[in-house]
């Protein structure tokens, strides 16, 4: 677009202002008016303040190696709610597929993600992982970027994770870091959670509803806390567990649903 | 006898090599380029000659360049591939002009129609040594005696037959290339020529309403070497900019192999494959969006390759490993349909819960104790670690591919759940019943 040369510089006034302004801005990366997303439980909104900031980097890790599969649930299940129409982007190292298999398409509904919008990537060291976050994090026709990174995994550290956070900020994209272990380094990222396995509720006709441990460790904008979260299949959203709570009630439009559970055959050891 | 002499062993496999690396040089003339083994090259310079300033001067600048790399060369150029090959190995003339053949090559001797030793032998003891005996013979007595193959090679060289060229690369559609007069070995540089390349290429590109899916990019040293580097789109593409980040990505993720040592003296941009596109609007958010997804899937493919960056598939298999499976994201088209395909079964079967991470292979377990003989695992040890499982669901029964006879046995899952809350996904292969010893037991997949 060819604009005349006093325009131009104002233009390039105008840019520069931008400029001074988001490097004022940047020490806070949550600003007012970033999108939450709220998880529908009263304590934890309250204790991220409204809900999880959805331009903003996260970090989910499994307490130890056999619980990634619930961590994966928890960030997947995460970033199919931030999703809706837009894509989802996987990347996991090579070593990942060997130790703990690959997301399973049929298998993903289950978390409320569809399969068809979901996009893995395989890279082969952990440095292409974090190069491949912050590529997909650029795209505009990405929601939510998740990446798996194992233990031992060197390039996690303040630089690698501000910059996956600015990509973030800048582009309105979700982007969840998948650990196998919890690390301690000093991270750039809004929140940490560790999630491990809880065990079900009581359920006579087989395994209940899926539930784990999410402990909220590093938090920016409020309070920390455990909770077991119950992951609800029809209305695709956590809710808090309650010990001792009896079994959920079919839902009203399934109504199958009770003759299926009930066809199940069924043990219970004490 | 001579110690003198430097004897070295003699190599084809390093012979073959070296004319095939010849071969890619002499691309920048014409792409059809076809090996003569084991010491001839041919090329097909019809149409380029204006280009290099007339056939004589193409002639000149192809045997001054291969005595500057060292070789010593000998070419001639005809209208037939039988009267070149002959003139450039059995006479002295640099250029046969078309309707000349007859006379160029009749005093020629017999091989020069690459007829085998035994024929040219056979040939011999009746008298018959130079193309011009042979040029006048009644034809059948001829074939009758000596074969066939001396008629047709005679017809081929005359003209009188076609001899298809076979060429080393297919004809890409659209060429651009770029000589330059001083090489360019920066990687910033070639980026630039790619860019520009890709803007000629863009006219033509549009003037046919197509998109390129492949492109490659040719640089031919100065020392004679020539490197390739293609780069593969999930769909057409003509934009010069993202051209250029495609290549910039392929030359990032080559890294040391395009080595260009004292420089490149010629770039050429190839699209190799291209596929019908016609204009599109832009500005509709639903197609800009897809338009940026495919250009982070090609960056991707072109950085870490085009098998790591997958979609997921389903297809409509019982088999629980083949029911969803991974393509390269390129090639994936629609997949929504396999999907609600599957959505729809899932519900009419109703289905029990499929695991969120599936493992490439079943792992076995041991140490499986089982109250019922055909019932769920009461623990089981996987990776060293023992499980106690409190809650079970199960079992399905997946049957094998029964008429296969490398089928598996049927499976029996189950959906587990140990004391800590981990959720697996484990099956027991094969029935107690068919089999004389335990059936073992294996781990396929995790729940979340």
């Amino acid at each position: 677009m060819a604009a005349l040369p006093h325009q131009e510089t104002r233009l390039a006034t105008i840019a520069q202002l931008r400029q001074t302004l988001r490097a004022i801005e940047k020490p806070s990366l949550v600003g007012k008016d970033t999108p939450l997303l709220p998880f529908g439980i009263p304590e934890l909104d309250e204790a991220l303040a409204g809900g999880l900031p959805c331009d903003a980097l996260h970090e989910i890790a499994a307490l130890h190696e056999a619980a990634l599969a619930p961590a994966a649930g928890f960030a997947l299940a995460l970033a199919a709610r931030h999703a809706a129409r837009k894509s989802v982007v996987f990347i996991a190292e090579d070593l990942s597929a060997a130790e703990s298999g690959l997301p399973y398409g049929p298998g993903l509904d289950e978390v409320g993600l569809a399969p068809e919008r979901f996009i893995s990537v395989s890279a082969p060291k952990s440095r292409d992982v974090l190069w491949t976050m912050e590529e997909a994090l650029r795209c505009s026709a990405v929601a939510a970027v998740i990446g798996e990174l194992r233990a031992g995994a060197r390039g996690i550290d303040t630089v690698a994770t501000r910059r996956l956070s600015l990509a973030a900020a800048e582009h309105g994209t979700l982007a969840l870091i998948l650990r196998t272990d919890p690390g301690d380094e000093p991270s750039a990222a809004a929140t940490r959670w560790m999630i491990g396995p809880a065990p079900t509720a009581f359920d006579p006709y087989g395994v209940g509803p899926p539930r784990i441990a999410a402990h909220l460790t590093r938090n920016r904008r409020g309070n920390l806390g455990s909770w077991i979260l119950e992951w609800h299949r029809v209305e695709q959203r956590f809710i808090l567990a309650e010990i001792g709570q009896p079994l959920a009630a079919t839902a009203p439009d399934r109504p199958h649903h009770s003759a299926r559970v009930a066809s199940r055959v069924a043990s219970r050891v004490a | 006898m001579y110690p003198d002499i430097a004897a070295i062993p003699e190599d084809p496999a390093a012979d073959a090599r070296l004319l095939a690396a010849m071969a890619d040089w002499c691309q920048r003339y014409t792409p059809l380029v076809a090996i003569d083994a084991p010491d001839g090259i041919l090329l097909d310079i019809s149409g380029c000659a204006h280009l290099f300033g007339g056939e004589d001067r193409l002639r000149d600048d192809l045997v001054a360049s291969m005595t500057r790399f060292g070789f010593a060369a000998q070419a001639a150029s005809a209208a037939t591939i039988g009267a070149a090959w002959a003139a450039a190995r059995f006479s002295d003339t640099p250029i046969i002009a078309p309707q000349r053949e007859r006379t160029a090559i009749a005093d020629l001797p017999l091989a020069a129609l690459r007829l085998p030793a035994a024929t040219i032998a056979a040939m011999g003891r009746v008298g018959l040594k130079q193309i011009h005996h042979i040029l006048d013979m009644p034809r059948a007595p001829l074939a009758a005696r000596f074969g066939a193959d001396v008629l047709r090679r005679l017809d081929r060289a005359l003209g009188h037959e076609d001899e298809p060229l076979s060429p080393l690369l297919p004809v890409a559609p659209y060429v651009a290339e770029q000589p330059f007069a001083d090489p360019i070995a920066r990687e910033e540089d070639v980026l630039a020529v790619v860019e520009r390349l890709a803007g000629r290429l863009k006219t033509m590109l549009e003037r046919r309403g197509e998109g390129a899916r492949r492109i490659a990019l040719t640089l031919f040293r100065t020392d004679g070497a020539v490197k390739r580097v293609t780069a593969e789109t999930s769909r057409p593409v003509r934009d010069p900019h993202d051209i250029r980040k495609l290549f910039s990505e392929r030359l990032a993720a080559l890294g040391d192999e395009i080595d260009p040592g004292f420089g490149f003296d010629l770039a050429r941009l190839s699209v190799e494959i291209a596929e019908g596109r016609p204009d599109q609007q832009i500005g509709l958010s639903g197609s800009e969006d897809e338009a940026d997804l495919a250009r982070l899937i090609d960056r991707l493919s072109a950085r870490l390759g085009r098998n790591r960056v997958t979609r997921l598939i389903a297809q409509d298999s019982h088999a629980p490993e083949l029911a969803g499976v991974t393509m390269p994201a390129q090639r994936a088209g629609r997949i929504e349909d396999g999907w609600n395909g599957f959505r729809r079964f899932r519900d009419d079967a109703d289905l029990p819960a499929r695991p969120l991470r599936l493992l490439a292979r079943p792992e076995p377990i041991d140490h499986v104790i089982a109250m019922v003989p055909d019932g769920p695992p009461s623990r089981f040890r996987w990776r060293r670690a023992l499980h106690e499982i409190v809650a079970a669901e199960g079992p399905e029964r997946i049957a094998g591919a029964w008429w296969n006879e490398n089928g598996w046995p049927a499976r029996d899952y189950f959906r587990v759940e140990d004391k800590t809350g981990l959720r697996f996904w484990l099956f027991r292969a094969g029935l107690h019943r068919d089999l004389a010893e335990p059936p073992p037991w294996f781990l396929h997949g995790m729940y979340a």
